[in-house]
């Protein structure tokens, strides 16, 4: 990254040398609480830019940063990677604060201001549209995770070794097949049972929401342990009175399931803006 | 305010938070969700690629911490 001084942006919001980055669509004229906010590019004010009926939240950067070539090392280094996806999501709370707001890809720049608001205005009826679906929500996430469960074989003879009369020595490669077998079996029956209980859980959890979106699972090497297994990776868009039913929901579940069931929230409901 | 400071979940007031959470549960809502609209300068960037790149920044750290998370044939 570049430490030369950078001019500071003009009021037109034509600076050479800056690019306009977008944080986030809202309604609200000015959401309080953003020019305390580095951004993404510090010394470089978090401010509203008013485009027509709606408000995006954006900044200046650098455009010499925040080229792809930039943007592909940023982003493969787990520091930079950290940094911009937390300041990315401080300012779309600090907006969402104050009203609905649809928060925007990470990494979406424009040339200019001119260039922000007459993109972004010329989707202003889709933005509208996903501001009214999400006023009074809240997205709500749930993970579930199951014990990994140690691939244990029935510990006497499998059932087809119960024919006592049979010849005797079945001799070590049956004896082996057979074992290797009873484990499969054994781990497909868990595995199965884990995908019903996902979408039993899922199932229910959705009846309380107004929308619902699985996410991908993470596998052992995202969640960092072997012991457990994630089983459901999901987002729930909530009216706001609806929060405590979805705990209580988890709760039950855990009970009845053993499964460990996290919830987090209330998000901005970034997995609900893409849709519409 | 340090982006790392951890807030409970459970705050008060509407959407306040999480600013704790882990990183990956707010990547896996940066980069495949949002309004996406196509901007100007980094178009490839808003697309798979970047998710690929972030994983692998992440993966890469947690395999340095640990170094064999796969005990029993991997996930399910």
């Amino acid at each position: 990254m570049t430490t030369t001084q950078h001019t500071a942006p003009t009021v037109d919001g034509t600076t050479a040398g800056t690019a306009t980055y977008v944080y986030a669509v809202c309604r609200q004229l000015a959401p309080a609480g953003l020019s305390a906010l580095p951004g993404l590019a510090e010394g470089f004010p978090v401010r509203a830019l008013r485009c027509g009926t709606l408000t995006a939240v954006v900044q200046h950067v650098p455009a010499a940063d925040f080229t792809q070539e930039a943007w592909e090392q940023r982003l493969s280094d787990r520091t930079e990677l950290e940094r911009c996806a937390r300041a990315h999501h401080e300012v779309v709370v600090a907006a969402a604060a104050g009203g609905p707001t649809a928060p925007l890809a990470l990494a979406t720049l424009y040339r200019s201001d001119e260039r922000a608001r007459e993109a972004l205005g010329q989707d202003a009826a889709r933005f509208t549209a996903v501001l009214d679906r999400i006023a009074g929500h809240a997205e709500w996430g749930v993970k579930v995770s199951l014990p990994a469960g140690s691939p244990r074989p029935p510990a006497d003879p499998p059932p087809d070794g119960a024919r006592r009369d049979a010849p005797a020595a079945p001799g070590a490669g049956r004896a082996y097949l057979e074992r290797k077998r009873g484990l499969h079996r054994a781990r497909e029956h868990r595995h199965d049972q884990a995908l019903r209980t996902a979408e039993d859980i899922d199932a229910a959890l959705s009846r309380l929401a107004t929308a619902a979106r699985r996410l991908r699972t993470h596998g052992q090497e995202l969640t960092g342990t072997a012991a457990r297994r994630q089983i459901l990776n999901a987002a729930y868009l909530l009216p706001h009175e609806r929060a405590g039913d979805l705990a209580a929901e988890a709760a039950a579940w855990r009970a009845r399931t053993g499964a460990e069931i996290e919830l987090s929230g209330p998000w901005v409901p970034y997995s609900f803006v893409g849709e519409v | 305010m340090s982006p790392h400071e951890p807030v409970p979940w459970e705050t008060p007031g509407p959407l306040s938070g999480p600013l704790g959470v882990p990183l990956v549960d707010l990547l896996d809502r940066l980069l495949s969700t949002g309004v996406v609209v196509s901007g100007d300068l980094v178009i490839a960037i808003a697309d798979v690629p970047l998710v690929r790149l972030s994983l692998h920044a992440l993966l890469s750290s947690v395999s340095e911490r640990m170094p064999a998370p796969w005990a029993d044939g991997g996930p399910l």
